[in-house]
């Protein structure tokens, strides 16, 4: 952890004085560094406790919520329990293998930092822990950048690196206290697997190659993105080779990565054999065999005279390939390597998903990003990386094609996705911290301007404009993250904030009103039916059975449920009941203008289950004559009778006396838009009408349908009589 | 805490004298202006026989008449005697029938062809029993008048059908049913009878119309309908009384009630679902009793064909249960050993026992079936086809010892022509 005297006063605009001995400097700098380094983790932590602050100590979003119910699964139980861990509470009825269809790094990760606390006499609440996690481990990251920096340009890069990563808002956005979530520690591991390979590619260490694989190995228990890392490097070896800088080093620190890395993160349940099965993986499967050619074929050109190598070497290549891309089809083709996966295939077209797979397409955060989110996610940094990169190219190392590898894979990524602008983030701060460090080499280097005692007065002026221009640059991306980080990212989404016509901020809690009313109200074996974003948070907060989470790895479980929601009553009650569902939960934001409600994402549940049930859901039967989507009296027949609009508007419009507006869709309801609901009763709706949770009725005992039941009670004895005079319409009793 | 006395003091008195299952409080209704009591004689004191108790109430009178004090229903049984006009009682509506039964309360229901109140007819109608209006009546122009043979019984199991054959009666109406599984006929109209009312058409047609049905709710209250009065009366009761009285025997718990107890499933050797979970493919053995209330005390429940079901969405496993051990008052079934399907998920053991003419006996329980831990799979020197892996394994592991040991012992020279070489070249 040492720094160059340049850089360190570069950061502290503090020229070190000139002392006879060298080990004072010394002294000053690793006293600065450190000082800088605390400064940058106080930096990192603090800007991520606003949601603290702000909010409250709670787990965030959807995704934390299953993290945080399974970390208490962990720590109330044994180690070897949570790895064969059968959750008979999601997905009802087919439960999940949770143990083996999960990342368990987070949880045991946070597990251990929980049972190392109650070592030293600190019984912390593991909640505390969970909402901790990611700021701490934030820090870690910018430590990690900095050595991953620093083995690219200096130390001084590393230090503004670092201080970028600590509050990039492209970061932030993933790791504020609270969001607890497997990229809260996968960025972490992230940059400490990239910084360890930059080493062992450097120095041909089989030591750094064997902790790039351990941590690769543990970046693999935490995050099904390490897919990233296992084709990043790679590519990085492979065009390595294509450049002509094949040496031992790359070869004993490739291998060594590949075959220890390889065999264990075969060793989480989750992946099993998906390194040697799956399509994402063969690539570095394929730099292994390509590695070991090309091995041969420098011990061969050692041998032979260059003339006979070079046809030996065309004509293997060309076998080598020939025969490497048929193997990979056939291979394919008869089953042995899994297929693309969807997800894959959306990474090159985003059209894929839309078209195929709706429900990889319905996820907000699997959606194309706007080209604003750039500048918002990282401010001046997004353009000093482009500058960074060239700056890379003109030194073009080893490592320096790493970064340029990892930065031009990334950016067309973070375009597609919009979670990928998590990996790209990085390597911004990176790139930004070598450009700027660049500048500041030449701009912050005073010792040119005293020439003969004389005052360079141009020199002077324009290394002061532009050193005090990129400083105050800097100040204004502290003060964008700072804002960004405030406003944007630091919503717990479980508490909404709201302003009232005074100008106060409220806070919004009916979801946790709704959760806890459940948790109190109904039998601890109930059954919830709700559209799958909610599940992970029925499951944390209320404590009971799910039907289909955010775990989506049931399309047609889920597709089912979305076909009740979509139909009429009386089949969603039939669908639900095979379900053995109790209860139904709905969100609304009619009343309160929340825009992400059920009634906007219903459509998405149309589309999927009509991927399934493709002549019974139709999706233009949900829209208006004219093609719009209304709710209003211009709505469809088939959108009016369907299970969630009844659900979601059942006695609105009372509310507001007769004339419901709804807020997110500007459209107003009458009392007879809105039929009657039959087979479910409602049980409870939450202060802003944001949940709203119905019953299913008890099949009647008299063997009826519950709509004749209805029908029954709905009418006066006068009517019945008349009506019943008439002869029944029956069918033949046989 | 009045209520929990009533309703303890009737479960008392029922439990210690009646015939019944349950208490027998029975509200009789009749119209004076149509029948006197006097013509029911024989039928209300064979009851009375089994220690029912009844109360009387005349459709004629202006007393008010509740079925329930607040929540708490007062009568156990209801008898319906033809009442002339539209309403039984101003306060017993259809709707009040339908609480009532609902409550658990059993209903005797008799109409005749000029008695059809409404709030009767209207909560039949909610059963699927469609009796035929006011001024319908049964004709059988082809055998003169209405003759009652075997072939117009329908087994239900609740009466046999040796009662059936001497059945007389003057007039009748009939009703329509629909195809409702809680429905259970006993007598058709005969094949050449017609409902027949002046200027409209018939109601029913030959077989299509019922004389007599019953009706089980889920939850096991009893309705019986019965289209003709002249069941009941003094002067038939010679021929139709063992019909009528098996009708009142089975819609007032006296026969053909049954339950279901004990269902119980554990591992083959005996231990239960919450020493030891179930995984997939453990042996397991379900297990569930029977008795039925033979008018004095429950006696086991002999029958062949009880049903367990392993459902999950759909069912894994339909097994007939074979009887087992008999314990007291209890026929044990049980299924013997069996395997659980190789699945996981959250199954539901369940045996769904409705067959007509007997209460409803359902018993649901739901536990998860988990996956194998990682433990619990067969090891590798188990499964003969790895014996390739384990020895390319051990081949490997042996051969780079031997490399080891010869890398080593081999002298260091190799490297200096090599270098030469290259040079050359």
């Amino acid at each position: 952890m040492t720094a160059t005297g340049k850089s360190t006063s570069a950061k502290n605009t503090k020229t070190p004085v000139l002392t006879e001995s060298g080990s004072l400097i010394k002294w000053v700098q690793t006293i600065l560094t450190l000082g800088i380094f605390l400064a940058i983790f106080g930096a990192a932590v603090s800007s991520r406790l606003f949601s603290v602050i702000r909010f409250e100590s709670i787990i965030h979003e959807f995704d934390p919520w299953f993290n945080f119910r399974a970390t208490k699964y962990l720590v109330t139980h044994s180690f070897l329990e949570f790895l064969n861990w059968f959750d008979d509470r999601t997905w009802y009825p087919l439960g999940r293998v949770t143990g083996g269809t999960l990342y368990p790094g987070l949880m045991t990760t946070s597990g251990a930092v929980w049972h190392l606390l109650r070592r030293i006499g600190l019984p912390v609440d593991i909640r505390n822990v969970c909402v901790m996690f990611a700021p701490a481990f934030s820090g870690i990251t910018a430590l990690a950048t900095y050595h991953f920096t620093k083995e690219i340009k200096d130390s001084g890069a590393g230090l503004l690196a670092a201080a970028f990563m600590a509050i990039v808002p492209g970061y932030i956005s993933r790791s504020v206290a609270g969001s607890y979530d497997n990229e809260a520690i996968a960025i972490t591991l992230l940059m400490v697997t990239f910084m360890f390979w930059i080493k062992a590619q450097k120095t041909g260490s089989i030591l750094h190659a064997t902790l790039t694989a351990l941590f690769y190995f543990y970046m693999v228990s935490a995050w099904g993105g390490y897919v990233f890392i296992t084709n990043l490097i790679p590519l990085h070896v492979f065009i390595l080779i294509l450049m002509g800088r094949y040496d031992a080093k790359l070869y004993s620190s490739y291998t060594t990565w590949y075959a220890i890395g390889t065999l264990a993160s075969m060793q989480i349940p989750f992946v099993g054999f998906l390194p040697i099965r799956s399509n994402d993986h063969m690539a570095a499967l394929g730099v292994f065999g390509l590695l070991q050619l090309v091995a041969f074929g420098h011990f061969v050109k050692t041998k032979v005279s260059s003339d006979k190598f070079r046809v030996v070497m065309i004509v293997s290549l060309a076998l080598i390939l020939i025969v490497g891309v048929a193997a990979l089809f056939a291979l394919t083709y008869f089953g042995f390597i899994a297929p693309w996966t969807g997800r894959f295939y959306s990474l090159w077209d985003t059209n894929y998903a839309k078209i195929h797979i709706p429900i990889i397409a319905s996820v907000s955060e699997h959606q194309p990003v706007a080209w604003p989110a750039f500048f918002f996610d990282t401010h001046f940094l997004i353009w000093l990386f482009p500058a960074g990169v060239f700056l890379l190219f003109l030194e073009l190392k080893n490592e320096h094609v790493f970064v340029i590898v990892y930065s031009v894979l990334c950016s067309y990524f973070a375009g597609v996705m919009v979670r990928l602008m998590l990996t790209l983030t990085p390597v911004i701060c990176v790139a930004a911290a070598v450009a700027l460090s660049k500048v500041f080499d030449v701009y912050l280097d005073f010792s040119h301007t005293m020439k003969d005692k004389k005052v360079n007065v141009s020199n002077l002026v324009s290394r002061l404009l532009v050193s005090s221009t990129f400083i105050f640059y800097l100040v204004l991306f502290v003060l964008h993250c700072v804002w960004v980080n405030k406003m944007a990212y630091s919503s717990p989404s479980v508490v909404l904030p709201s302003t009232t016509y005074d100008g106060r901020t409220i806070l919004i809690d009916d979801f946790r009103e709704a959760y806890y009313w459940l948790r109190l109200n109904t039998k601890e074996d109930a059954k919830i039916a709700s559209w799958w974003d909610y599940g992970y948070q029925i499951g944390g907060m209320a404590d009971r059975t799910t039907l289909v989470d955010n775990n989506t790895w049931n399309n047609t479980h889920i597709a089912l449920v979305g076909k009740a929601m979509a139909s009429p009553e009386e089949k969603s009650y039939e669908i639900l009941k095979q379900l053995d569902a109790d209860y139904v939960l709905v969100i609304f934001g009619g009343l309160l203008g929340f825009s992400g409600d059920d009634v906007n994402k219903f459509l998405w549940m149309v589309r999927i289950s009509e991927g399934i049930w493709p002549d019974e859901i139709n999706e233009r039967d949900y829209f208006s004559a004219s093609g719009e989507y209304r709710v209003d009296a211009m709505a469809s027949q088939t959108m009016k009778e369907c299970l969630m609009y009844k659900m979601s508007y059942q006695g609105y419009p009372e509310l507001f006396g007769g004339k419901g507006i709804d807020k997110v869709r500007g459209q107003t309801l009458l009392p007879d838009d809105v039929l009657p609901l039959d087979y479910f009763e409602e049980v409870f709706t939450s202060e802003n009408w944001l949940v709203r949770l119905y019953q299913l009725k008890k099949e009647d005992s008299e063997g009826r349908s519950l709509k004749d039941v209805g029908d029954y009670e709905r009418s006066t004895s006068k009517l019945n009589k008349k009506k019943n005079f008439k002869k029944p319409d029956l069918d033949l009793r046989v | 805490m009045l209520s929990i006395f009533i309703t303890f003091f009737l479960f008392l008195g029922g439990y210690v004298y009646a015939a019944s299952v349950h208490a027998s409080k029975t509200l009789v209704f009749y119209d004076e202006r149509l029948d006197q009591l006097d013509s029911f004689s024989n039928f209300l004191s064979d009851l009375k026989d089994r220690e029912y108790e009844l109360d009387y109430y005349s459709a004629n009178s202006t007393a008010d008449i509740e079925l329930f004090e607040g929540e708490n229903r007062l009568y156990d049984n209801l008898i319906v005697l033809p009442v002339k006009g539209k309403h039984i009682n101003k306060l017993v509506s259809d709707k009040t029938l339908l609480q009532f039964y609902n409550d658990g309360g059993d209903i005797l229901s008799v109409t005749s062809p000029s008695a059809v109140p409404d709030s009767i007819r209207l909560f039949l109608n909610q059963l699927g029993i469609f009796p035929s209006p006011k001024g319908y009546e049964l004709v059988d122009n082809v055998q003169g008048s209405l003759k009652i043979d075997s072939s117009d019984f329908r087994d239900s199991r609740i009466c046999a059908a040796k009662y059936a054959s001497s059945i007389t009666l003057n007039g009748a109406s009939s009703a329509l049913l629909d195809n409702r599984e809680q429905i259970f006929p006993i007598l058709a109209a005969p094949r050449t009878s017609y409902t027949k009312a002046t200027g409209k058409d018939s109601w029913s047609v030959g077989s299509q119309g019922f004389l007599a049905t019953a009706f089980q709710n889920l939850k096991n209250a009893r309705v019986a309908w019965l289209g003709s009065v002249d069941f009941l009366k003094d002067e038939f009761y010679g021929n139709n009384g063992n019909f009528v009285q098996e009708i009142a025997k089975w819609v007032f718990q006296e026969k053909n009630v049954i339950k279901s107890v004990d269902a119980s499933h554990f591992h083959v050797d005996g231990t239960s679902y919450d020493e030891v979970p179930y995984k997939i493919k453990d042996a397991v053995i379900y297990e569930v009793g029977f008795s039925e209330w033979n008018g004095e005390k429950w006696v086991p429940f002999i029958t062949d064909d009880v049903q367990f079901e392993l459902r999950m969405l759909d069912p894994y496993y339909r097994l007939t249960l074979k009887p087992g051990r008999q314990k007291d008052e209890i026929q044990y079934y049980t299924t013997g050993e069996f395997r659980l399907p190789d699945h996981h998920g959250v199954f539901t053991f369940e045996t769904d026992y409705k067959r007509d003419g007997f209460s409803f006996a359902v018993q649901r329980d739901v536990r998860p079936i988990r996956n194998l831990a990682h433990s619990e799979y067969a090891r590798s020197w188990d499964i003969s086809n790895a014996a390739v892996y384990l020895s390319s394994i051990f081949s490997v592991i042996f051969a780079w010892v031997i490399f080891i040991i010869f890398f080593i012992t081999a002298s260091p020279v190799v490297n200096k022509p090599m270098n030469t070489n290259k040079k050359n070249n």
